[in-house]
């Protein structure tokens, strides 16, 4: 079980799920789906001490209005990572789809905050022939279709099951809201990704793992494989029978994975 | 009361087989050029009749990419109608402020506009539509605050003696000095449409601008709407004027109930399924989340999910049929709504040239006069002898 509170970073509230023992790991959440504890980080904090903070906009998380880009979150986190008292530690950083391009962007701005470097489906990259899809005002169905290889999976039969919005609890819908507008302010345009980002991330040193679902069709494979090619100590591990939402799908997969790059080098 | 001709000008040629959205990915090789320039001609007719057949004032707006109306610069339009109209009031409802970088631009070419016609222009002011933060890549999430700093900078620049600094957040300006200036002091009166946006509403009313109901939604929507207009003007300590508010409504009149409603119905049904889908796409932080909620619950009372001709006679989604019938329920809901400004939307879809000009005159002759003789006992305003047909020379 984790322990939620609200601590205050730089006159801004923000939202903090922690649980476990042992090495710090920031886990850094996407646009949706992994922003509320998921099983994974269950699974993490039997090894761990994992950190789960609600960026900015998002659950109940404020400061939204001094975020108007990247830039903003990057120093965002830099604030939280003093707050919580994780900045001369080997801090462990994972990040999940949105998580994971601020996972990067923060690493190379500040490579010497970073330990290690987990990459999950990670935005950040525009590869011409392999662009991201949408993924704002996309029908519910397509949406599914996008995030899980596994249509079965509950939150993809869940979000296929929206048919009218307006039947969906009103916190829950104003949540939904806010979270979008957060995430709009980021990666609206360039979507999803940051045109010079490619060219730092020689930048930086931590060992990275990056980890990418097969079959995602919203950020496909093709951006870890650039991901591995670009970061200088990287290897990708690619989760066969799996979609965007990797960290829902294959818990297991993800949690091994990330559980023995992250064990490595303990006591550098 | 005054009454307005309002046109969007559709592209009436969607492939039969097409169920796709008529925004953002409609696909323009569907446009021809050749059937354009008839269409826009035709357009710009019926806009230039209506003039001549008593409308107080024409009404064109901005839209992009997509086949529900064809005019990206409803300026170049306002230009062309300052020109060829001699009377009406020109209003462009408007210019969507975030979409002009800098914003400068639309002060300046709404002040060309008002300055051609002689004082005309009747300035609209808009955030946009959704889907054009898809189709130009502005970030939604920073739509208002562009929108309300684009409107200060617009303001100013038509009232404060230039050169001026202007440093927004967004747009920084070291030299604002714009000419021409507008011929109307202080301003062109401006006009802002809205879906029911809370804060849109409370920020018309606090500048005591006029609202314009955007239609498309069940009458319940609209009254709810104007009723929350009227108290936000309360809050800022005055009673709304009538002409602060305007309702768009499509119309469409013949010679008896059952002709209307068997000459309109297939050209309102091409409007409906072809050009709405699409409309409603709503980006994110495009609105703020309790207005978005708000819209999502008027989503059941949205002409896009109408299905039935009952329901939109019901829901006077449009107003449809004979004189009699037209004037009975436009007088009702003009009453009911305590509108000053009526936006008739006498073109609509596929509508030909020939019914639409049929149903302008019989509107214009059967209806338009008995409703602006109650508007104006009910506003207590004397029937002003300026108005009608071929009267007045004013603004050239």
């Amino acid at each position: 079980m984790f322990s939620a509170s609200i601590i205050d970073v730089h006159g801004t509230p923000v939202e903090l799920r922690r649980a476990g023992e042992g090495l710090p790991l920031l886990y850094l959440h996407g646009g949706g789906g992994d922003s509320e504890w998921i099983p994974l980080l269950d699974r993490l904090a039997e090894d761990f001490t994992v950190y789960h903070p609600s960026h900015p906009g998002f659950g109940d998380s404020g400061g939204l209005e001094h975020i108007s880009g990247m830039e903003d979150m990057v120093l965002h986190y830099v604030d939280v990572i003093a707050a919580v008292g994780l900045k001369r530690v080997p801090l462990r950083v994972a990040g999940s789809s949105f998580g994971g391009w601020i996972a990067a962007e923060l690493t190379h701005r500040y490579p010497n905050v970073v330990h290690r470097l987990v990459l999950v489906a990670a935005a950040g990259l525009h590869l011409e022939e392999a662009p991201i899809a949408e993924m704002f005002g996309v029908e519910p169905a397509e949406l599914a279709q996008r995030l899980f290889y596994d249509q079965a999976h509950p939150l993809a039969v869940a979000i296929r099951s929206i048919t009218d919005p307006s039947l969906l609890p009103e916190a829950m819908l104003l949540r939904q809201f806010k979270a979008m507008e957060a995430l709009a302010k980021v990666a609206w345009n360039p979507y999803f990704h940051n045109p010079k980002l490619e060219r730092r991330l020689d930048r930086i040193t931590a060992p990275t793992l990056v980890l990418w679902g097969r079959e995602d069709r919203l950020i496909p494979l093709a951006h870890g494989q650039r991901y591995a090619a670009r970061i200088p100590h990287a290897r990708l591990e690619i989760v066969e029978h799996c979609g965007h939402m990797a960290v829902l799908e294959k818990p297991d997969e993800i949690y091994d994975a990330i559980s023995d790059f992250c064990a490595e080098g303990a006591l550098a | 009361m005054d009454f307005y001709f309002f046109h969007l000008m559709p592209w009436p040629h969607l492939p039969a087989d097409y169920d796709g959205p008529a925004w953002v990915k409609c696909p323009n090789s569907f446009y021809e050029g050749e059937k354009g320039q008839v269409l826009y001609n035709r357009y710009l007719d019926e806009l230039l009749y209506a003039e001549q057949l008593g409308f107080d004032g024409l009404v064109v707006n901005e839209h992009h990419a997509n086949a529900y109306g064809n005019m990206p610069s409803p300026n170049l339009i306002g230009s062309i109608l300052a020109r060829q109209s001699k009377r009406a009031k020109i209003a462009i409802v408007g210019n969507a402020l975030p979409l002009y970088n800098p914003p400068i631009r639309v002060a300046e070419e709404f002040a060309m506009i008002d300055v051609i016609s002689g004082g005309r222009l009747i300035a609209g002011m808009v955030v946009g539509g959704g889907p054009e933060y898809y189709s130009n890549g502005l970030n939604p999430a920073e739509a208002r605050e562009r929108f309300y700093e684009a409107h200060d900078l617009i303001v100013q620049a038509w009232t404060r003696p230039g050169p001026f600094e202007f440093n927004g957040k967004y747009f920084k300006l070291r030299y604002v000095n714009p000419w021409p200036t507008p011929v109307q002091k202080p301003h062109p009166p401006i006009w802002i449409p809205g879906a029911g946006s809370l804060e849109t509403m409370e920020f018309v009313a606090k500048h005591r601008y006029a609202y314009m109901g955007i239609p498309y939604f069940h009458k319940r929507v609209f009254q709810r709407n104007f009723d929350f207009f009227r108290e936000a003007c309360a809050k800022e300590g005055y009673a709304a004027d009538p002409k602060q508010a305007g309702w768009l409504v499509p119309i469409y009149v013949a010679e008896t109930d059952e002709q209307a409603r068997r000459e309109y119905e297939p050209h309102l049904w091409y409007f409906v399924r072809k050009l709405l889908p699409g409309i409603d796409i709503a980006p994110p932080g495009y609105t703020t989340a309790r207005s978005a909620l708000k819209l999502v619950g008027a989503r059941n009372d949205f002409m896009r999910f109408v299905e039935t001709w009952d329901q939109i006679e019901d829901g006077n989604y449009a107003i449809v049929g004979s004189a009699t019938t037209v004037r009975q329920k436009m007088e009702e809901m003009i009453k009911s709504l305590g509108v000053g400004n009526i936006l008739c939307l006498l073109q609509l879809g596929t509508l030909p040239a020939d019914l639409t000009r049929r149903s302008m005159e019989l509107f214009a002759a059967r209806v338009l006069p008995a409703l602006r003789a109650a508007g104006d006992s009910r506003e207590g305003a004397a029937p002003t002898a300026s108005r009608g047909r071929g009267s007045g020379a004013g603004g050239q």
